[in-house]
């Protein structure tokens, strides 16, 4: 791997972070209402003075160019503030709230990308019968679904048919690994069906494409057996545009699971900035949106790396 | 494959042990508290989980609005009403192990009046000037001056250990009371789980072994999850929803009258609203129960300026004449203060659906008696700020209630109090106001109140338009449950589960 295309991305990283800090920053000043008066609400017993306090701290009257270069000077030193309501450190309450969402972006990710490959391999070969036809009318019901359609859908489905069924929450893995599982999946279902359903018809156009091939035909001229052909040859060939769009899709799984989580009551990165917007916690708007950003960057930046491996040409 | 088969055994294995322990009420709301400290939290989910749960105070609300003793067994209020002396329940503990005594509750009192912490509760024992611990199990308040509503205000008045007298961190992360429930885990965003305390002063109570406030910001969920006995209670339901789940098998929805209501602000310090029979005369142009069917889903009951749910206070509307909606007599009211032609008024609406919905039919009904209501729709911060500095002649709001009607009045129509944002100053209701305050016999401060209604139901600077219905929905398994006008959930140490 070349060294220079390695360094080339992690500056790429650095600016995209750097753009996304200040179009937050921004954007969520520009919201209407500032966090103070969202925090006195129609509280009638607060004085101005304590309104005033209250600004002051939060540094709210400072010009909007001294606010960001204040906070990027704290960022840089790995300090990105503290919760406006909890007065806890932001990275603190992100720790906490980032692994239901890695879970469940992780899960979707594997059933969404692991079970598309078998289907869009069958769809290719199956090409033009009655099944494949059942499972395309699938893929496209998969894809125009929204999810949180689905999910509440899917809840009341499992409320009626399976009751005593703890469907709704989050247990920490390592508490009760069963209870975690089973809570995970209508959610995972729900996030990665329309991924499913977009990557299976991506596998298959792709699969039908190689199978076209001259090398196919030479594969099966000399003897291999099909399935081989099919997943050795023709497969590694559809793959590149594969992982391509696994990488697109991760970040629109963290979009979806801010969804997700909304329906099926999951304490993850997506309901704590929803909550963080609604209360103009600033500091932790920034942070937060700052982390998705960067997984969503640092995850393109991987797939960059595994396009070079499976691809060599692509380093030149 | 054989970790394919191990999967599947794993997926099913756990949908079947997947039901719930066997004494744990599961409650569902919207949104996750910002914190628990009882001095400091005002939102309602906050208040929910802490008040009567958590913490008590040394007297109690009961659903029928009585107060009755708590953590104080009883009291004498001395003849001039200044000095009040409790007598407090032996053997409480707090939920640390330490015990409770007269030294907790004057640390108590002292915080929430220190500066340092800022309590927004200050102004409800603000007559407090005064503190005397006589002995472990006595203590004394003194006040400035005589403060009927004082026993009522105290039942919002946690008593915490006296050792976080100034500290402001500890106890919003980790309450500690002496209420039926003690604080055992909090997942952000995602539930506060609260377990029986062993020591409570009850025996045999609470039923439950914990209670669980899950956090479901899906309206849809939470009400699936109460189908599905996912949740056992949905407190304050809207009404919508509530419609929704009352014909559903199973599910009980407890309904009582809200003590707050939605309203039409005036102000009194601009013309020509500054005339008492230009607002009489507005009073006379609405009907309200066309206001509640047409904005208000048909719930809830017109109301005057306490809720009837004060069943020992509230006047029953059909003593204001100015209720029945009629346009002629506005209209010789109008011409009999001066104002001719139309009236061009500026209606502020604070952000809600139901206020917005009120201000419609509001500025049709004003428009039959010459009225050109412009309505401004604006963002809360906004909205707050002009509500403060008075700049509005009408608005549409709503206002919380309470317990005792000097909370209704005293800070909202008396001259220069706190909250008397339309600058209504008239000499007559503020004696009727010192009156009900000061005076501790309850025949003659019902005398006051009374009076007091039915100068501010008529020309006062509040048009009061209606008292929604609050509602709590509760699953086939909870029995005992009884709701409370104040909105908490004061009943869960008797109630049982059946699962």
């Amino acid at each position: 791997m070349n060294t220079r295309f390695l360094i080339g991305r992690l500056i790429d990283l650095g600016f995209v972070l750097f753009g996304v800090s200040i179009l937050v920053f921004l954007m969520i000043r520009l919201i209407p209402g500032d966090a103070v008066a969202i925090m006195l609400g129609a509280n009638t017993e607060i004085t101005p003075d304590r309104i005033a306090e209250l600004r002051d701290r939060l540094g709210l009257d400072d010009p909007l160019l001294v606010q960001y270069g204040n906070w990027l000077w704290r960022a840089l030193q790995g300090d990105l503030g503290t919760s406006i309501w909890t007065g806890r450190p932001v990275l603190n309450e992100i720790s906490v709230a980032i692994w239901p969402t890695v879970e469940l972006t992780a899960l979707s990710v594997l059933v969404g990308a692991g079970l598309s490959i078998p289907i869009g391999a069958f769809m290719a070969q199956a090409r033009g019968g009655a099944a494949e036809v059942a499972v395309r009318v699938g893929a496209i019901a998969g894809l125009t679904i929204p999810s949180f359609w689905l999910g509440i859908v899917s809840i009341f489905l499992v409320a009626k048919l399976l009751p005593g069924v703890s469907a709704l929450g989050y247990v920490p893995f390592t508490q009760d690994p069963l209870g975690n599982l089973q809570r995970m999946v209508l959610p995972v279902i729900a996030l990665s069906l329309p991924m499913l359903a977009n990557l299976s018809r991506l596998v298959r156009s792709a699969m039908l494409d190689a199978l076209g091939q001259d090398y196919v035909r030479t594969a099966r001229a000399k003897g291999a057996s099909r399935r081989r052909v099919v997943y050795r040859h023709a497969l590694r060939n559809a793959l590149i545009p594969f992982v391509t769009s696994v990488g697109v899709s991760v970040g629109y799984l963290l979009g979806g699971a801010i969804v997700v989580e909304q329906v099926f009551a999951i304490p993850g990165l997506g309901r704590l900035v929803l909550g963080a917007i609604s209360e103009r916690n600033y500091p932790l708007v920034q942070a937060t949106i700052l982390v998705i950003t960067a997984t969503f960057v640092v995850v393109n930046f991987a797939v960059d790396l595994l396009y070079a491996a499976i691809d060599p040409r692509v380093t030149n | 494959m054989a970790k394919h088969k191990l999967a599947a055994v794993l997926l099913a294995t756990s949908f079947l042990t997947g039901a719930a322990s066997a004494a744990t009420l599961d409650v569902a709301m919207d949104t996750s508290p910002a914190g628990l400290d009882p001095h400091l939290v005002t939102a309602f989910n906050s208040v929910l989980i802490v008040q009567s749960n958590i913490y008590q105070g040394l007297t109690d609300t009961t659903p029928g609005l009585q107060v009755v003793p708590n953590l104080a067994d009883s009291w004498e209020i001395s003849a001039d009403g200044l000095t009040y002396t409790f007598r407090l329940a032996a053997g409480v503990t707090f939920h640390d192990g330490s015990t409770f005594d007269a030294e907790d509750v004057a640390a108590s009192i002292r915080r929430v009046q220190s500066t340092e912490i800022a309590s927004p509760l200050a102004s409800r024992i603000s007559p407090i000037i005064g503190v005397n611990v006589i002995d472990p199990l006595t203590i004394a308040f003194t006040l400035d001056a005589p403060f009927a509503p004082l026993l009522s205000s105290l039942a919002g008045i946690a008593i915490v250990p006296a050792e976080v007298e100034t500290n402001k961190e500890a106890l919003q992360q980790v309450p500690v009371g002496t209420g039926p429930f003690k604080f055992a885990e909090w997942q952000p965003n995602g539930f506060i789980s609260l377990v029986k305390f062993d020591a409570y002063r009850e025996a045999g109570k609470p039923h439950v072994d914990e209670v669980k406030f899950h956090f479901v910001p899906e309206a849809a969920t939470r009400q699936v999850g109460l189908a599905s006995g996912e949740y056992d209670l949905l407190p304050s339901i809207d009404p919508a929803t509530a419609l929704q789940l009352q014909g559903q098998p199973g599910i009980t929805v407890h309904q009582t009258r809200d003590l707050g209501y939605t309203l039409v602000g005036m102000n009194a310090s601009r013309a020509p609203l500054d005339d008492p029979r230009v607002r009489e005369a507005v009073n006379m142009l609405l009907d309200r129960q066309e206001i509640i069917d047409g904005a208000l889903f048909g719930s809830g009951v017109p109301g005057g300026p306490l809720s009837p749910a004060l069943v020992d206070w509230a006047l029953p509307t059909s003593d204001y004449a100015c209720y029945t909606q009629n346009v002629e007599g506005a209209k010789a009211l109008l011409a009999a203060a001066g104002v001719t032609g139309p009236v061009k008024i500026v209606m502020k609406v604070l952000p809600r659906q139901d206020t917005r919905d009120i201000a419609q039919v509001v500025q049709q009904q004003l428009a039959a008696g010459g009225f050109e209501v412009e309505l401004v729709n604006q963002e809360i911060g906004q909205f707050v700020q002009d509500w403060r500095n008075s700049e509005f002649d009408m608005f549409v709001s709503a206002n919380g209630g309470s317990v005792d009607p000097d909370q209704y009045f005293y800070r909202t129509f008396y001259s220069g109090g706190s909250t008397n944002v339309f600058k209504y100053d008239d000499a007559g209701l503020n004696a009727l106001l010192d009156t009900g305050r000061s005076v501790t016999d309850t025949a003659a401060r019902k005398a006051a109140y009374d009076a007091a209604q039915r100068q501010l139901a008529c020309t006062g600077p509040i048009a009061h338009i209606a008292y929604g219905a609050l509602s709590t929905a509760a699953g086939p398994n909870v029995s005992g449950f009884e709701i409370n006008p104040l909105g908490r959930l004061t009943s869960l140490l008797d109630v049982t589960l059946t699962k």
